[in-house]
C-alpha cells in the first residue's frame, strides 16, 4: 500500500471524514483507510472510473477556425482498496453500458488501468438487498482480489484476475483456514416478479400514489454505483474551452425536456418510474442482468426514504395483495 | 485515444434563413478524406456543435445522393440554436455522426409514397423526398402534404415548387386557419383535416408523417381510415439526446434507445411502446 502511495499510484479507499461520514476517497496516507465500523460508503466506487466532470476536448477559436485538442486519461496502474462486494459489481454492468457498439474509451482507459481488491461484507443494514438481485457479501463480479475476514486480523485472498494475482504475489502466505461465509441480507423480493409488474403497469396510478413525495434532488442516481446517465455541455470564454461530461439525473425534470417544450416526463412519478423501469426492465431487456446491485446507497442517502428497496416493496406489496384477491 | 465524443471540423458554406426563426445550414468537412468517404442514409441524424455553445441533434436533411456537402436545419429556441443563429459562411462547426436507422428506401421501392409534414418537420422528409425523386423511376406516385401555422412558417417553400414539376407528383400546401396571405393559393386549414381532403389513393402505399405530436395523434386515425396499415405508417422521434450512442440515457422510450433503434418507427412498433415520447 505505501509502496504504491510513495510511487504516487492513485489509491482510492474508504476514509472516514470530520463529520464521521465514510466516503470513497484518493488517498493521502495509508493510515487514512477505515475497513469496518459501517455498512457502506455513502459514494460509491463509480466516480474512480466515470468521474463527477470528466473534459472530453479543449476547443481554441483562432480566427474563424476552431482548433481541437484531446486529452487523455492516464493508464498508469491504480487501485480502489476495500470496495464493497456490491460496489465492485457494478464495473461489469458498466462495462456493457460504455461499449455496446460505440466504445468510451474514458471509462475503458481507467478500468484497464485499476485494481479492485475487494472486501467481503460482515455487516449489512435494513437497506442492503444484494441478495435479492442475485448477488451475496463475497459476491466476486468486478473484483481483481476479494478479501474474506478471518476474524483474527488476517484475511482469505481469493485473487481472481491476473492484476489481482501481480498485486498480492508476495503478500500471501499458503494457509489451510478459510473465511466464514459470511451471511446476508434475507431475501427481500423477487425479480421476476418486479419485471412483470413493470411490464404490466407502465401508465398505472401507482407511480404517483407510490412516489408523490420524491424531491427530485437524484441524490439516489449521484450515489448508485449503477446509475451512468450524463450530460454534455462547453465550459469556455471567447478564446476558447472544453467540452465536459457531467454526471446527470433522470430525476431532473429538465433531463428529458424537448426544444419544443414538450417533455415525455414532465412529472416527477414518471421520473421515478423511468428510474425503476430503466434498472429492472430497460437494462434487463438490453444485457440480461440488472442495473442495479442491491447496495441500499439510494434509500440510504434519500431524504424521502424513497430508495429502489421501497418502490420494490412496494410492488411486492401490492402484487401479494393483488392475488390475495384472485 | 480513440474518442466517440469529439466532432469532426465541418466548415460552413451557406446559411439561408427560411422562416423568421428557422435557418437551414449548408456544411463540409475539412478534412478531405473524410468528405470523400462519409456515408449516410436518409432519415439518420447527426450531433452539431457550437464550440463555447455545446451540441444539438438535428437530421440530415439533405439527400444521402449530394456528396459535396451535408444540410441541417433549426428553428431558434435554445442555448445552442441562439448561438448557431449567429454562425455565418466560412466559420467552423463540429458535427458527429451519423447515427441512428433510416428510412427503408429499398423496402419503398415499386410503392406510392405519402409524405405528410408540418412545420419544422420538413427538413426530415425533404431529405426522403429528394432522395426518391433522384431515384424517380423506383416509386410509384408521390403525394406531398405539408402544412404550417402561417405562410411565413413553411420552410423550403422553393423546393415545393420543383417537387411540384416532377411526374407524378402531387403537392398540397396547407395553412392553419388565420395564417393564410390574400395571395395564398394553398389549402387553408389543419394537416389531418386536408390529408382527409385530398382523397389520396391509399392502395400500395407507404406514408411518411412526421410533425409535432398533436398533428401525428390526428393524422394517425386518418390513415387508418384511408386503409394504410400500421406497419406501413413511418415516423421519426426526436427525445432530446446528449450522446446519440446509447450511453446518456434519456432518449430511451420504454425499452428502445431512440439514438440507436431510431429515430425512424413504424407506427406498428410504436404502438407496442410505452408512451415515453
Amino acid at each position: 500500500m505505501d509502496k504504491w502511495l510513495e510511487q504516487e499510484r492513485p489509491v482510492a479507499a474508504p476514509v472516514r471524514l470530520q463529520d464521521n461520514r465514510v466516503m470513497y476517497q484518493p488517498l493521502t496516507a495509508s493510515s487514512q483507510i477505515v475497513s469496518d465500523g459501517f455498512v457502506h460508503a455513502e459514494n460509491s466506487i463509480k466516480e474512480f472510473f466515470f468521474p463527477r466532470t470528466e473534459k472530453l476536448y479543449n476547443y481554441k477559436f483562432v480566427g474563424q477556425d476552431v482548433e481541437l485538442q484531446d486529452v487523455t486519461v492516464e493508464d498508469a496502474p491504480r487501485m480502489v482498496l476495500f470496495a464493497r462486494p456490491c460496489d465492485a459489481a457494478s464495473l461489469p454492468i458498466l462495462d456493457h453500458v460504455f461499449n455496446w457498439d460505440y466504445k468510451d474509451e474514458f471509462y475503458n482507459r481507467r478500468r484497464r488501468a485499476t485494481t479492485v481488491v475487494t472486501l467481503a461484507c460482515t455487516e449489512h443494514d435494513t437497506h442492503c438487498f444484494c441478495t435479492s438481485v442475485g448477488l451475496t457479501p463475497d459476491s466476486e463480479q468486478g473484483s481483481d482480489v476479494l478479501l474474506l475476514p478471518l476474524g483474527d486480523g488476517n484475511f482469505e485472498v481469493r485473487m481472481l484476475t491476473e492484476k489481482g494475482k501481480e498485486l498480492f504475489r508476495d503478500l500471501v502466505q499458503t494457509s489451510d483456514k478459510t473465511a466464514q461465509i459470511p451471511e446476508g441480507p434475507a431475501k427481500k423480493f423477487d425479480v421476476d416478479e418486479v419485471l412483470q409488474f413493470l411490464e404490466e403497469n407502465f401508465d398505472s396510478p401507482f407511480w404517483e400514489e407510490q412516489t408523490l413525495r420524491c424531491l427530485g434532488c437524484a441524490a439516489c442516481a449521484y450515489n448508485c454505483p449503477t446509475c451512468h446517465c450524463f450530460d454534455i455541455v462547453d465550459e469556455g470564454n471567447a478564446c476558447g474551452g472544453c467540452r465536459v461530461k457531467n454526471w446527470d439525473a433522470c430525476q431532473f425534470s429538465m433531463f428529458s425536456l424537448h426544444a419544443s417544450g414538450h417533455n415525455p416526463r414532465s412529472i416527477q412519478a414518471q421520473r421515478q418510474r423511468q428510474r425503476i423501469q430503466h434498472k429492472f426492465r430497460i437494462y434487463h431487456e438490453k444485457f440480461g442482468t440488472y442495473l442495479c446491485t442491491g447496495c441500499g446507497n439510494c434509500g440510504r442517502n434519500c431524504p424521502v426514504s424513497l430508495g429502489v428497496l421501497n418502490v420494490v416493496e412496494a410492488i411486492h406489496r401490492r402484487t401479494v395483495k393483488a392475488s390475495e384477491k384472485d | 485515444m480513440e474518442n466517440i465524443y469529439k466532432p469532426d471540423l465541418m466548415e460552413v458554406l451557406a446559411v439561408r434563413q427560411q422562416t423568421s426563426d428557422v435557418k437551414s445550414v449548408r456544411i463540409r468537412f475539412k478534412d478531405e478524406e473524410k468528405a470523400r468517404k462519409f456515408n449516410f442514409r436518409v432519415g439518420q441524424f447527426g450531433i452539431y456543435s457550437l464550440f463555447g455553445y455545446g451540441e444539438s441533434t438535428f437530421n440530415i436533411c439533405s439527400s444521402s445522393n449530394w456528396k459535396d456537402y451535408i444540410e441541417f436545419c433549426f428553428r431558434k429556441t435554445g442555448k445552442v440554436t441562439e448561438g448557431l443563429w449567429q454562425i455565418s459562411e466560412g466559420d467552423t462547426i463540429g458535427f458527429r455522426g451519423p447515427y441512428g436507422n433510416s428510412y427503408p428506401t429499398e423496402a419503398w421501392e415499386g410503392k406510392n409514397l405519402v409524405f405528410i409534414s408540418g412545420g419544422i418537420a420538413m427538413p426530415p422528409v425533404r431529405c426522403a423526398i429528394w432522395y426518391v425523386l433522384e431515384n424517380r423511376a423506383k416509386y410509384g406516385n408521390i403525394t406531398i402534404v405539408y402544412g404550417a401555422r402561417t405562410v411565413g412558417d413553411l420552410v423550403f417553400q422553393d423546393e415545393l415548387d420543383k417537387w411540384a414539376e416532377y411526374p407524378n407528383v402531387r403537392v398540397v400546401r396547407t395553412v392553419d386557419p388565420g395564417g393564410e396571405t390574400p395571395d395564398w393559393k394553398g389549402e387553408i386549414g389543419f394537416v389531418p383535416t386536408i390529408v382527409e381532403k385530398a382523397q389520396i389513393p391509399a392502395e400500395n402505399s407507404v406514408a411518411l408523417v412526421i410533425g409535432p405530436p398533436i398533428m401525428i395523434k390526428f393524422t394517425l386515425p386518418v390513415l387508418d381510415k384511408m386503409g394504410i396499415a400500421a406497419k406501413d405508417i413511418y415516423t421519426s422521434l426526436e427525445n432530446r439526446m446528449k450522446c446519440g450512442v446509447g450511453k446518456c440515457g434519456r432518449c430511451n422510450c420504454g425499452p428502445v434507445y431512440v439514438c440507436k433503434e431510431g429515430p425512424v418507427f413504424t407506427l406498428e412498433q410504436l404502438n407496442k411502446l410505452p408512451m415515453d415520447y
